[in-house]
């Protein structure tokens, strides 16, 4: 199901109950901080939502409203955070995120969308292999020397572009966690390339498969079984993305899982730190988008029963714990709980092709997460993936906050 | 084209009150509130623009633009009920006023502004030991909407309907004139809905919403309860599995079954006099089998395994939480004297412990009310009607005189006692919602629908009932009490400007 009229289930059930707005009942901690939309609390209209854009993709598929510029420009402000998907599916059996991310594939079939930034990011990936430009000699320009590397592992370390080209402190430092924890693994050097994220998510759906086939295709020609990665971004494209269009029969796993892993069994221990508060942020990707989709055929018929079954991704399974027990572990660590946290986190602002697009925005979200994390009298701000990493730091500096964020790897590597 | 547009000289007046970032006559942004609601039988009509007032103030200047120019307009923020619309109206939406003006602890009251939701009003409550009932809708719902609509609630056995709840409000007439109503009128702060004098709360008092209620209310301040529960949610897990887990000895839901809903009957009314439970209702079954379901297919699997439809029909729910655990004892002794005089047994400990994982912060936070609507989307209380407890079951017995036609062509769920009565003030009086699900992918459901309403008010009709549908043929019902119908249309031509 992949096609906006697939969704039609979704568009007419939704019943305007406002869940993919708001913070979950159990979850409610006081008048601030209970929204979970980035868009509808920056922009107020319901059109600024999950449920106004399911609405906005009724009406387009039903011919009634027609492309303009404004609505173009509305169903890209989107940041695809999933808030709103995970929301409504903690009480519905609706495809908000899907039918979104549909949309967005219809306004580029119909040659619509995307928005310019976007193509030019698409030519960028088409042309170096990256979304920023840059020389695909240099992706591997971070690997430091003396890294341990198993030419013969099936496991693989997958950097990313932001890791490999802007943040080469957080690729050093996982693979420098692997070869503390024992792990043998290899690297892909010139093979790697982008994973393809951000054309998923901009709906240029062509050009994301032919990216999935050729990095599937390289998977299988190094011989790699399980992928491990540090950035969240990749991690929910290739357990999100990568199954609805190709075979993507290999394991996913993200560093903080190994590491909790190297941490139970003792692989890793953690020393002392000095005392330090912090509060955790679940990236989108790594938290509640980043299940395994298991593609689904078939009926839904009256009443909404699924024949066959469907397996739903209701972000109940996303990376919630593994990054909170390494915190846990380090002794000298107090974690704290931000008031919209794990299936209900706040995005960062860097995700949906967004940046590019409306970085005033996604400063914004970053600056409303960055009060959140403020609010819990943490002194730091931690997170694992590279895209909120620059989402937040942009924020800390434009609201001269006390916070520092450090991404997890940076603070278990202290740690060891 | 779906709207007709505001000439641009108004748009400019109404643009100059909010500011350009909080009007809008795009299409786009209108797509938005066009959206059949969950028991509309229609999308609503096009609007000619929509505005985010952001206090009384500029929604009172709205409000007289709207009358100088002869525009029709409606307020709103959780969105429902907009198909009663007019094509051409102008929308306030009012989530921009969302401030909590005040929580005063000793007199045990809240100002509010109509946006303010559920979500956001009722943590800072219990953090200050405060708590008030919450009528049966979604978390991210409006509490003044709430407030001001019929209210009811699972837990009005114990306590009462949340309009019995509202104190003293500020007003925007029809005309145009921001009011103060009840105590406020009279300079004596906020603790009263009337002053001296008739009420006027029918005014404001719709039955769905604004849905036949006049005027913007605009601030309101609602009585509250003492909370002695944790001061946060004990929230476990991840969504969908949510687990609220209060204090074992102070809160625990049963569930008995009885051989007669005349028995169900007489256990509501003795466990009423006792004075015991803070909640007792003969509950929906199918709703409540969803309610604790993760997806469509797992009710099925349920519902089609038949042990709720052998348990459940005829079945009263206790929730008995108390303050402290020899309340509790003692509450719990009580009730199974009652139910065991009335040949009432413990349902099947599979459903009971299903309920008691759940229907704790179903009951206090009511987190997950939309599940109902998980079964195609359609979804309608058929019945709305408050009267004696007795004269609620009366009704009750004739809904087989109508319903197993829809049932038997597969237009409705097969759940012939999906009905509810809730005892309110410990069974003075009684409120009954017949709960109907049908689905809004089929093509037929708008005169399905329409079919099963017009049978229900017919059958309601025919045995002198007034627990007819809302929507069902006031004209008809009214002789039979009071010509209220008269009345209702005769105060509403008095207010319209």
């Amino acid at each position: 199901m992949e096609s906006l009229k697939d969704y039609l289930h979704t568009m007419r059930s939704c019943n305007l109950c406002g869940q993919c707005k708001w913070i979950l009942g159990p979850k409610m901690r006081g008048w601030r901080y209970a929204e979970i939309c980035p868009i509808h609390q920056r922009f107020k209209f319901d059109a600024y939502s999950g449920q106004g854009l399911i609405n906005i993709a009724q009406e387009i598929l039903e011919g009634r409203l027609k492309y303009e510029d404004e609505l173009i420009r509305l169903i890209y402000s989107c940041l695809t955070c999933g808030a709103c998907d995970v929301n409504c599916k903690s009480i519905r059996d609706m495809e908000v995120m899907d039918t979104i991310l549909a949309l967005r594939a219809k306004c580029v079939e119909d040659g619509r969308g995307p928005l310019p930034e976007h193509r030019a990011i698409a030519q960028q990936i088409e042309q170096y292999h990256n979304p920023f430009g840059l020389p695909h000699s240099l992706r591997f320009d971070w690997l430091p020397p003396g890294t341990r590397i198993s030419a013969d592992s099936s496991i693989a370390y997958f950097a990313g572009c932001s890791s490999a080209y802007k943040h080469p402190e957080i690729a050093v430092n996982n693979v420098n966690l692997l070869n503390a924890s024992g792990m043998e693994f290899k690297v892909l050097g010139e093979e790697e390339i982008c994973c393809g994220v951000s054309l998923w998510r901009t709906g240029q759906i062509d050009s994301f498969v032919k990216t999935a086939e050729h990095n599937l295709d390289t998977f299988k020609k190094c011989g790699v079984k399980t992928l491990i990665t540090g950035c969240a971004e990749c991690f929910g494209t290739f357990r999100g993305g990568y199954p609805r269009f190709v075979n993507m029969d290999i394991e996913v796993l993200h560093i903080t899982q190994v590491v909790q892993n190297a941490l139970s069994t003792g692989r890793l221990k953690p020393k002392p730190k000095p005392n330090l508060k912090v509060t955790y942020h679940d990236p989108c990707f790594l938290g509640r988008l980043s299940e395994k989709y298991i593609p689904w055929q078939g009926e839904i018929q009256a009443f909404g029963l699924h024949v066959p079954p469907k397996t739903w991704r209701r972000g109940t399974f996303g990376v919630y714990e593994s990054p909170r027990e390494i915190l846990r572990s380090i002794p000298g660590i107090e974690l704290v709980e931000m008031p919209r946290n794990a299936e209900n986190a706040f995005c960062c602002g860097g995700g949906g092709g967004v940046p590019s697009v409306n970085p005033d925005f996604t400063n914004w979200v970053a600056a409303e997460r960055i009060e959140e994390a403020q609010s819990t009298g943490a002194t730091a701000l931690v997170s694992s993936c590279p895209f909120c990493l620059d989402s937040f730091n942009a924020a800390i500096k434009a609201t001269r906050s006390h916070l520092r964020y450090y991404d997890l790897s940076e603070l278990i590597m202290q740690a060891i | 084209v779906w709207a007709l547009s505001l000439p641009q000289h108004i748009y400019k007046i109404l643009e100059d009150i909010v500011g350009p970032e909080y009007i809008s006559d795009k299409e786009c942004i209108l797509a938005a509130y066009r959206h059949p609601g969950p028991a509309s039988q229609q999308r609503p009509a096009g609007f000619a623009a929509v505005i985010l007032p952001g206090s009384a103030e500029e929604t009172q200047k709205i409000v007289k633009i709207c009358i100088r120019y002869g525009l029709k307009y409606a307020a709103t923020t959780s969105l429902l009920s907009l198909e009663r619309m007019q094509p051409g109206s102008v929308l306030l939406n009012l989530q921009r006023m969302d401030r909590i003006l005040e929580i005063n602890s000793e007199d045990r009251f809240a100002i509010i502004e109509p946006g303010v939701r559920h979500v956001q009003l009722k943590p800072e409550l219990l953090l200050k030991g405060l708590n008030y009932p919450t009528a049966s809708v979604g978390p991210g719902a409006s509490v003044l909407a709430n407030f001001i609509a019929s209210g009811d609630h699972h837990m009005q056995h114990g306590t009462s309907r949340v309009n019995r709840y509202l104190l003293g409000l500020e007003w925007i007439s029809p005309s145009g004139e921001l009011l103060k109503m009840g105590s406020l009128a009279h300079g004596a702060g906020w603790f009263c809905p009337e002053g001296p004098g008739p009420s006027l709360r029918g005014l404001i008092k719709g039955f769905h919403g604004w849905g036949g209620s006049f005027g913007i209310v605009t601030k309101i301040a609602i009585g509250l309860d003492v909370w002695k529960g944790p001061p946060v949610i004990p929230g476990e897990g991840h969504s969908p599995n949510f687990q609220v887990r209060f204090p074992a000895d102070r809160h625990k839901v049963f569930i008995f079954k009885f051989p007669t809903l005349d028995k169900v009957r007489d256990t509501m009314l003795e466990m009423g006099k006792a004075e015991i439970g803070s909640a007792v209702l003969k509950f929906f079954y199918a709703t409540e089998a969803a309610l604790t379901t993760e997806s469509a297919n797992d009710f099925w699997e349920r519902w089609n395994s038949g042990l709720y439809q052998k348990e459940l029909p005829r079945a009263l729910w206790v929730y008995l939480a108390t303050n402290t655990p020899e309340e509790f004892q003692y509450e719990e002794r009580v009730m199974q004297d009652i139910v065991r005089e009335n040949e009432g047994q413990p349902v099947d400990e599979s459903i009971r412990k299903k309920y008691d994982d759940n229907l704790d912060h179903m009951f206090i936070i009511v987190s997950f009310l939309q599940r109902v609507l998980r079964l195609g989307g359609g979804w309608m209380a058929v019945k709305l009607g408050g009267d004696s407890v007795s004269q609620m079951f009366e009704v009750a017995k004739v809904i087989p005189e109508f319903i197993n036609e829809f049932i038997e062509k597969k237009q409705i769920i097969d759940a012939p006692f999906n009905f509810q009565i809730i005892p309110m003030e410990y069974g003075h009086l009684a409120h009954i919602e017949l709960l109907i699900f049908y689905d809004l992918n089929s093509p037929d459901w708008p005169k399905n629908l329409q079919s099963f309403l017009q049978r229900s008010a017919e059958t309601d009709i025919r045995h002198g009932f007034h627990a007819a549908s809302p929507a069902g043929d006031m004209e008809k019902i009214s002789p039979l009490y009071s010509n209220f119908y008269s009345w209702n249309k005769k105060i509403r031509e008095a207010f319209n400007p």
